[in-house]
């Protein structure tokens, strides 16, 4: 046992933790960290100007009262109280809540067709251009087509009764209820090939050995689907479930132009349809904004939800 | 110091090419032509315009058009911006009525103009305050504008009516009605999807109930929609589709261009729309024939009524100088025009509308029979009602018509939805 001479170094106060030794600056670390910085610059800028900009003046622009064109005045809250006696404003959210409804058969639907896609069912190279072939339309054109296509003597309805079919054969854009779903499902036929190609990419990271295995084991079609593929596809379900969450709400503004205008009545009237109208037709622009913040704040609380089912779900490992 | 020079040298060309630009741009004062920049949607369509072009130019020299062209569906959300931002073309166009009323912050008053340009008009008020040539006016027109009810003589005669005596009453038309439907045709062509119809029938029955100044009360939004006047002419207009006289599907089509085809296409006997641009006599007649095309007012609920046996009139497109252009000059001379005798000429020979100004030479004018008629009742004008409605009123007259004609609502409720657009209406509520 030897006995140190050296000189013993005074105990650490208690109080007074030891810094970590600095690392030496790499110099490569700082200009990893201007160059990240200057990458992500643009993008930043950009969803400055074009997000958060016009978010803060819609924000005070639905705090003013307008009249037509002309100068406009602080109105507080005015605007808002305003929306809860509107009736108008309520239904086109009682409408938006209905479309929401709708959400699961636009997650399912499209990953049912990439699964068989992806299983190269008979024709599956066809149908998978098909499928994506209405999403390249222009939504207007959609409408106006869809208009001929649901008229009460279009070729919809002429089919219906060819095959038999004759008391589905309904005036599909006159009904209270039958217009909103008929413009859900234009809507759904319109946007589910994006959703067919976004299951496809992530179809293409689950191994073939699973799904073989899976088959060779006697598991149909739907098995595969519930137990092998839904868990290994979370992560492109749930961003799918997000687009779809926030797209209901602001996809269908150029077929409800097209299509119906909003009616018969209030029938189709949803709030971003609302918006236009207040502002543009009515020169209303200060409620009209009021109306669009209530609609940011609606698709906001919707998509945290399924953002945050996202993050957890998409984000587990699967077992 | 180099750079320093350098700079100093951008900067004055710079200067320098700021105020030839601003030269180029022209204010009335400059050198060389100046070019107004006009916002339209064409009414009367392209060759028309061309023609506008061509001839005001040549007549003008010193005044060169830069034309933009918007749909007429797409005008208001293009015109929007540039209200709002108080920048842009020199000249605009509105509809008369609720239109530029809602919109006139965006010009410069006409004053002593007015009365110059008023003399050789057949009627000039939809552009002036209260409809009111003695207050301020913001815009020219150039067209005349109101709606009848055209009918396809052929229907009437294979249900064993008279083509030479259309219904004129309520009670003749609903007679009428009934042997088209007997004869297997719809009798009134109507698409509900829009406000059109809704803003093209109204004035139609409104002129059975309502004197002038109950018209003038409907703008100035101290008539309630509660009013036993107003609710009458809303049970008249449920009556159009309650009681079968339409075709089924007419809430969930347009009126343009669905109801028209069904009328063009020999489906109804009547189609009640506009007598310039658009779809009108030159269109029906082309498609059913001019000897097959009959044309009259719409039938009176009331035939006794002191309006009932007049016309609504109203201008078609006014064109405006916007407040914020610098060749304030130029626009008020190039609006001049469009309401002038030449410009009146170019309109019917090309656009084949209705002129309003009286200098038009008569020998212009087609030989339609349908078009003949038009002349005789446009003779007896009198306010247009549908104009008089603000955007949430003339909304909620359709969307309530729509809701009236699938059982949705009644009368006494569309009433009451009315008057509440009217209270929502920012320009009415607000006493502007």
């Amino acid at each position: 046992m030897t006995i140190s001479t050296a000189p013993v170094p005074e105990p650490v106060a208690a109080d007074k933790p030891t810094r970590p030794a600095r690392r030496p600056p790499r110099p490569g670390r700082a200009r990893e960290w201007w160059l990240g910085a200057v990458l992500v610059l643009p993008a930043l800028v950009l969803a400055v100007m074009f997000k958060v900009v016009p978010l803060i003046r819609g924000v005070i622009t639905s705090t003013e009262s307008s009249s037509g064109f002309g100068g406009s005045s602080f109105a507080g809250a005015d605007n808002y109280t305003r929306m809860l006696d509107d009736p108008m404003v309520l239904t086109s959210f009682r409408n938006a809540l209905l479309v929401v409804a709708t959400l699961p058969v636009w997650i399912v639907l499209p990953l049912v067709l990439a699964l068989l896609i992806h299983q190269r069912s008979p024709g599956w190279k066809f149908f998978r251009a098909v499928y994506f072939v209405p999403y390249t339309i222009a939504p207007i054109v959609v409408g106006i087509m869809f208009r001929q296509i649901l008229a009460p003597d279009g070729p919809l309805n002429a089919l219906l009764r060819t095959v038999g079919l004759e008391p589905l054969a309904i005036q599909w854009l006159n009904g209270r209820y039958s217009a909103l779903f008929a413009l859900v499902a234009v809507a759904l036929w319109s946007f589910f090939g994006l959703g067919v190609m976004t299951y496809l990419a992530g179809l293409a990271t689950i191994p073939e050995e699973t799904l073989e295995a899976a088959y060779l084991d006697g598991a149909g079609f739907w098995r595969r689907l519930l137990s092998v593929v839904v868990p290994m596809l979370r992560p492109t379900v749930a961003y799918w479930s997000v687009l779809c969450a926030s797209g209901v709400l602001i996809w269908l503004f150029p077929l409800i132009y097209a299509l119906t205008q909003g009616g018969p009545g209030d029938a189709t009237m949803l709030p971003e349809y609302l918006v236009f109208l207040t502002t543009f037709q009515f020169l209303d622009r200060g409620y009209g904004s009021a109306i669009g913040i209530a609609l940011f704040v609606f698709v906001a609380v919707l998509s945290i939800f399924s953002v945050r089912h996202m993050f957890t779900e998409g984000t587990r490992k699967p077992r | 110091m180099i750079r320093r020079r350098l700079a100093a040298g951008v900067v004055a060309a710079g200067m320098a090419a700021a105020a030839l630009l601003s030269g180029c741009g022209g204010d009335d004062a400059s050198d060389g032509p100046v070019t107004l920049k006009v916002l339209t949607w064409e009414p009367g369509g392209t060759e028309y315009w061309k023609q506008v072009k061509t001839s005001f130019e040549a007549s003008h020299p010193d005044i060169k058009l830069d034309m933009q062209s918007v749909p007429f569906d797409k005008y208001p959300e293009v015109q929007g911006p540039y209200i709002t931002s108080q920048s842009g073309p020199d000249v605009m166009a509105n509809n008369a009525g609720l239109e530029l009323f809602d919109r006139r912050g965006a010009y410069v008053p006409l004053g002593d103009k007015a009365a110059e340009i008023n003399k050789d008009l057949v009627t000039y008020s939809g552009a002036c305050e209260g409809f009111d040539t003695a207050k301020p006016c913001y815009g020219v027109p150039f067209s005349y504008q109101g709606n009848v009810l055209y009918y396809n003589k052929s229907i009437l005669t294979a249900a064993g009516l008279d083509p030479e005596k259309p219904p004129a009453t309520w009670t003749e038309f609903s007679a009428a009605c009934e042997a088209v439907k007997k004869a297997g045709k719809t009798c009134l062509a109507l698409g509900l999807s829009g406000t059109f119809p809704a803003y093209w029938d109204f004035p139609e029955i409104a002129r059975s109930y309502l004197s002038e100044d109950d018209i003038r009360g409907l703008l100035a939004g101290t008539l309630s929609w509660k009013d036993p006047k107003l609710v009458a002419v809303l049970e008249k207009l449920a009556e159009i589709t309650t009681k079968g006289w339409a075709n089924s599907n007419a809430p969930s089509i347009t009126m343009l261009p669905d109801g028209a085809d069904i009328f063009q296409r020999g489906d109804a006997a009547f189609a009640g729309t506009i007598i310039s641009d658009a779809v009108n006599w030159e269109a029906f007649g082309k498609a059913l024939g001019d000897d097959k095309l009959g044309v009259t007012r719409w039938p009176a609920a009331e035939p006794t009524a002191a309006l009932a046996q007049k016309f609504s009139g109203i201008e078609g497109a006014v064109y405006g100088v916007t407040k914020w252009s610098e060749k304030k000059d130029a626009g008020l001379e190039f609006i001049t025009w469009l309401a002038g005798k030449e410009n009146g000429e170019l309109w019917v020979k090309h656009a084949k509308g209705q002129p309003l100004n009286k200098n038009v030479d008569k020998a212009l004018l087609p030989s339609s029979p349908a078009f003949q008629k038009i002349q005789e009742l446009v003779a007896e004008p009198t306010l247009h009602a549908g104009v008089m409605l603000s955007g949430p009123e003339a909304d909620a007259l359709a969307r309530g018509w729509q809701q009236v004609s699938l059982g949705q609502l009644t009368v006494d409720k569309w009433a009451e939805q009315m008057q509440q657009a009217l209270e929502r209406s920012p320009t009415k509520k607000q006493g502007n």
